[in-house]
């Protein structure tokens, strides 16, 4: 049985990979010693740091070194084989760490077995919300622990509760809001998936708070798997009393139900969720009078994000002032975020309030699928907006997110490099959210469509600099008429890349040129002579026969046949298209 | 099943914590079950049947390293658990045959995160 594990990693992009070679080395020691039956080495795919030279890990200390140089394998080996402490001189600190709280149980249990939930300490704030503070003293720990929706706005979760327990009403509802929509987001799908019963717990205590009889998941019909896992979680709870009549034997009563929504972006805006639920089209309506007043059929009602309800149960459970601890002064606790787009790890990080968008993307998902630099983050989804890279060490939290002119949003994070162009990624998500919006308000349903024009006249090489002055207005004017967030929020996308990349829109309007080649109608193909070694794949693989030419001769783009779809581009072994 | 009092759920509760320390755990929410889980996870389950192995296959979600999905995470008595991700059936099999019957872990498809 071995005593020590040592996990080893390099993780220098710069250089051939020195894995194998450390591998060895590093076991060529122990052999030495005579260690090698107490002590194993492994070779590990990724060791969590990246670009920090050679890393080793011991295990179970759980000691990191990182930048390890040749010589000092030797003393770290040596330090194992003598027994010794850590070496301290090399140890490696990493200045960020994830902190789970919401996916606290994603991926340790089994989703869809209640007990394993229970003995990791589920259902034990519900347990402490009925039975030890009572309605008022479980929504004064929500205030002490002072957390924001994380659905988007970042409202304190307490004042909507508090604001339903004050009407008094012979029924009140509570919604779990799981209609998540932003492209490129799906940490609420995660944490249903994964545990289902954190969310059902939060949403059991908000009802209670509340004084709700009745709680609604609305959910998107496309997610089948998280549709599926939490009508188990609903039944489990209802075999073990946890949730119908007279609730762990209190005389608190709560019914639940899933309804499906249809897959609707502004369905996810709560009075369009209200609307939905009623059987009505999805559309919003003007508040006040707020849903925690006058929601679902009249009644008050208290939406929730699913993240928000999933931090709830731990909130209650170890009290509001531990939940405070965390995170900064304005924003408590922590966010997951959803890393996607051009970056190396795609995937869900959790972490406290605070840290700085370049620890999140560069630290812990390890920078961009490249290598080379970030050129921007976008963040919150269509309703948010870019972020250059020179203010990558911002803190995140909602106030710093909104004074750059983006939001937190849902947590979607999509890392963008040199090759995405700043004219086309607000086109993308402008278009997003002319698509979906419901028409019913003239700013949104015009205002969108009159933008979107604007910016496909920009990509086509058709602008001109009075657009973008025509841009900014009608981004103004949706901001202040629309009548719901979705209109509100939908220039956020125009105005911030306006703000930041202004001389990438100036290029594509003056110079008729796309810097990161991505406007099909500003750039051209062509066949570099020099380097082309007269395969011929181009021209087999052109779909409109658009390259001429043989393999004697060479081969030439016919530029009025070209469709510019790239396809040649990608291709060629040679690297002799030219892209401009 | 029966109701449960306050009392009992505390019992559940603790009652739970002395868990085994033999478990398979495969990441089975959307990410992982689009990048092959599903099949990893019957072949695991059969291949622990066949083999007689006392060892517990289960499902869980997603840890969050959606890039190196399928992720199984191994616990063998005597080893750290580690959590090995872009598994096929190829490393499903070594897993078995080194990580579980061998005690050894499996080198190169580890993915230790630093949480």
């Amino acid at each position: 049985m071995y005593e020590k594990t040592v996990l080893i990693k390099d993780t220098d992009l710069r250089r051939e990979d020195k894995t194998r070679q450390a591998y060895t080395q590093f076991l060529d020691h122990l052999r030495q010693n005579d260690q090698h039956s107490r002590i194993q080495v492994v070779r590990v795919a990724d060791v969590g740091l990246y670009d920090k030279g050679l890393v080793i890990k011991v295990l179970p200390d759980r000691i990191t070194y990182a930048n390890v140089q040749d010589r000092d394998l030797e003393r770290i080996a040596n330090s194992l084989c003598e027994n010794k402490e850590a070496i301290k001189d090399l140890v490696y600190k990493p200045k960020v760490k994830q902190e789970k709280l919401a996916l606290r149980n994603c991926g340790k249990i089994d989703p869809e077995n209640i007990n394993e939930y229970i003995a990791c300490g589920g259902y034990l704030g519900l347990k402490r919300a009925i039975f030890e503070l009572g309605a008022e003293k479980v929504i004064e720990e929500v205030k002490t622990g002072a957390i924001r929706g994380r659905g988007g706005a970042g409202y304190p979760t307490w004042l909507k509760w508090n604001f339903a327990c004050k009407v008094s009403s012979e029924q009140k509802f509570v919604i779990c809001n799981a209609d998540e929509g932003d492209p490129g987001a799906y940490m609420d799908r995660s944490i249903l998936e994964g545990d289902p019963h954190s969310v059902l717990e939060g949403l059991i205590v908000a009802a209670f708070a509340v004084g709700a009889s009745r709680a609604y998941f609305y959910v998107r019909a496309e997610y089948p798997l998280a549709v599926e896992r939490i009508e188990k979680a609903i039944k489990a709870a209802y075999d073990y009393g946890l949730l119908g009549k007279n609730i762990l034997g209190s005389s608190f009563c709560l019914d639940a139900e899933i309804r499906l929504g249809a897959g609707a972006f502004v369905c996810g805006e709560e009075t369009a969720l209200i609307s939905s639920i009623e059987g009505r089209r999805g559309t919003p309506h003007p508040r006040p009078p707020y849903p925690s007043i006058k929601g679902l059929w009249g009644k008050p009602t208290v939406i929730n994000n699913v993240e928000t309800l999933a931090n709830i149960p731990q909130l209650i459970s170890k009290g509001g002032k531990w939940f405070a601890q965390i995170g900064t002064e304005t924003s408590k606790g922590t966010k997951v975020f959803a890393v996607t787009g051009k970056v190396k790890n795609s995937g869900l990080v959790e972490i406290a309030m605070g840290a700085t968008l370049r620890e999140i993307v560069v630290d812990l998902c390890g920078g961009t699928l490249s290598g080379g630099p970030i050129k921007a983050i976008q963040t919150g989804g269509p309703s948010g907006g870019v972020i250059p890279q020179e203010l990558l060490d911002t803190p995140v939290d909602y106030e710093n997110l909104q004074k750059l002119g983006s939001i937190m949003g849902s947590g979607g994070m999509i890392v963008m490099d040199e090759d995405d162009c700043m004219v086309d990624i607000p086109k993308f998500y402008l278009g997003f959210c002319v698509d979906e919006s419901c028409g019913k308000c003239a700013p949104c349903r015009i205002g969108g469509f009159q933008m979107l024009n604007y910016l496909k006249k920009i990509t086509e090489g058709r602008g001109e600099l009075n657009d973008l002055i025509h841009l900014k207005r009608i981004s103004y004017a949706m901001q202040k008429a629309s009548l719901c967030g979705l209109g509100q929020t939908a220039s956020n996308p125009v105005l911030s890349t306006l703000k930041y990349f202004e001389n990438e829109y100036i290029e594509h309007i003056v110079n008729k040129r796309c810097p990161a080649g991505k406007c099909n109608h500003l750039i051209t193909y062509k066949v570099i002579e020099d380097k082309c070694k007269r395969c011929g794949l181009c021209s087999t693989n052109c779909p409109v026969n658009a390259i001429s030419g043989d393999k004697e001769k060479g081969y030439s783009i016919i530029q009025e046949k070209c469709i510019k779809c790239g396809r040649c581009f990608e291709v060629c072994k040679f690297k002799a298209i030219y892209k401009k | 099943m029966a109701k449960l009092t306050p009392d009992e759920l505390e019992k559940i509760s603790k009652s739970n914590h002395e868990k085994s320390s033999n478990w398979i755990k495969v990441g089975m929410s959307t990410c992982g079950i689009a990048a092959g889980a599903g099949e990893i996870f019957d072949f695991l389950l059969e291949e622990v049947k066949k083999r007689n192995l006392q060892i517990e296959v289960k499902k869980c979600g997603c840890q969050g390293n959606c890039y190196a999905e399928p992720l199984v995470e191994v616990s063998v008595e005597g080893l750290p658990a580690v959590t090995y991700g872009k598994v096929n059936k190829e490393v499903a099999t070594k897993i078995i045959e080194k990580h579980v019957i061998a005690k050894m872990l499996v080198n190169d498809y580890i993915y230790d995160s630093l949480t």
